[in-house]
């Protein structure tokens, strides 16, 4: 079961915040969600269209300048974006260990640079680009994850 | 001479108004978050009900830490600002020093353990001294594990106070001679009651200077081999290449 993953296609930014708004469908407080990818992969965009299906009301932003962001929605997220630390000293000096708040849904930008930071528990998702438009979209569970990735609507799961 | 202590450092916060004569009042907020919409209300009610007006305080002494990110930067924040404001000196003291002092009756060695989450506590060793109590050893993070063979290694009589000791009782219950104190966060009373001889003897920091005390817990550095890689971007405006080459 570990290491398997789901992964799809999408030829645009609003197919991927349609995948998102299907992955979002398993979202409950307290999940923790890590997205890696290049920039300008999509990453925000993907955060863009799960906060969206959360019932978020404003259009969220990238946070990478200020790091982390908060929304109100029907489930309350935190977006966060470790792009520009440096050390994990910096990003625990930032209150790290605070932003996991069993009330909200968080979702780490890069998460993959800070993979042993990350809890047991959490879906991965990497997006990488495969034409100017296109990106492929990989979602992978970790721990509880495992199972729970596998009760993805069926469009997502193509 | 009349000093007020903020205490957001820990998930219970507090903060008191004292003068040498004791305590004159305080207010408790045992609620993990909420630091921020507590902590100035909390200070006008509780200046209001005492009848102490905020503008004759002598001082302001706040809790520094180790301890929960938010609570703490907001309690300091907030200190320097009434501090500046009254121009009045400002007396910063570790979180662990306030949980020591509130049991320097115990003749055991003292043993302050705050929950730093990530599976580790800020600790660090106190004696009771004429007084008070003296630290012996480094402010510093382990894991409870490493805390509970310390404490094996000293062959003494421990006492554990602060909320690190029930989180991980696991850890200390293989002790023998360990003992856990009932109180379990520092308190802005002990706060106060630990400031006003300081100021006496004018042993406070100026507001510029005054840090939340970070104790260091990692050296790694993150794994950025993918920072600097773009992807081109669909439907934006194209970026001139100059400007974007200059960021």
């Amino acid at each position: 079961m570990a290491g398997d993953e789901i992964t799809t296609v999408c030829a645009t930014p609003e197919a991927t915040r349609a995948v998102a708004a299907a992955v979002a469908t398993l979202l409950r407080p307290g999940d923790v969600v890590a997205l890696s990818g290049d920039l300008g992969a999509g990453k925000t965009c993907f955060v863009q269209g799960a906060a969206e299906a959360l019932g978020v009301r404003v259009r969220v932003q990238s946070p990478s300048f200020v790091i982390v962001r908060e929304y109100h929605g029907d489930i309350p997220i935190r977006h966060v974006d470790v792009y520009r630390l440096n050390s994990i000293q910096e990003l625990i000096d930032l209150g790290y260990d605070e932003l996991f708040d069993p009330a909200r849904v968080l979702f780490i930008e890069w998460g993959d640079a800070v993979e042993g930071e990350l809890p047991g528990d959490r879906l991965e998702i990497e997006i990488t680009g495969t034409g100017t438009e296109e990106r492929r979209i990989a979602l992978r569970g970790r721990g509880t994850w495992e199972q729970r990735i596998a009760g993805l609507p069926s469009e997502v799961a193509l | 001479m009349i000093v007020l202590g903020i205490d957001t450092a820990t998930s219970v916060s507090s903060v008191a108004l004292a003068g040498r004569e004791g305590v004159i009042g305080s207010r408790v907020l045992a609620q993990g978050r909420g630091h921020v919409e507590f902590l100035m209300p909390a200070i006008v009610d509780l200046a209001r009900e005492t009848g102490v007006a905020l503008e004759h305080l002598a001082g302001v002494a706040v809790d520094v830490g180790p301890g929960l990110f938010t609570g703490m930067r907001v309690g300091i924040a907030t200190a320097k600002t009434i501090a500046q404001n009254l121009t009045v000196p400002l007396v910063g003291i570790p979180s662990l020093d306030l949980l020591a002092f509130g049991v320097r009756y115990s003749h055991k060695l003292i043993c302050p353990v705050i929950d730093a989450k990530r599976a580790e506590v800020f600790t660090a060793f106190y004696r009771a001294v004429p007084g008070g109590v003296e630290r012996e050893s480094d402010y510093t993070s382990m894991t409870p594990q490493d805390l509970a063979a310390e404490i094996l290694a000293r062959r003494e009589h421990v006492l554990l106070v602060g909320d690190g000791a029930p989180a991980y009782r696991d850890a200390f219950a293989p002790l023998d001679d360990v003992e856990i104190a009932t109180r379990q966060y520092p308190s802005a009373e002990v706060l106060v009651e630990l400031a006003i001889p300081k100021l006496e003897r004018e042993e406070f920091s100026s507001p510029e200077r005054l840090e939340p005390l970070y104790v260091r817990r990692s050296d790694a550095e993150i794994k950025w081999d993918r920072r600097g890689v773009v992807i081109e971007r669909p439907n934006r405006i194209q970026i001139p290449k100059r400007s974007r080459e200059a960021g």
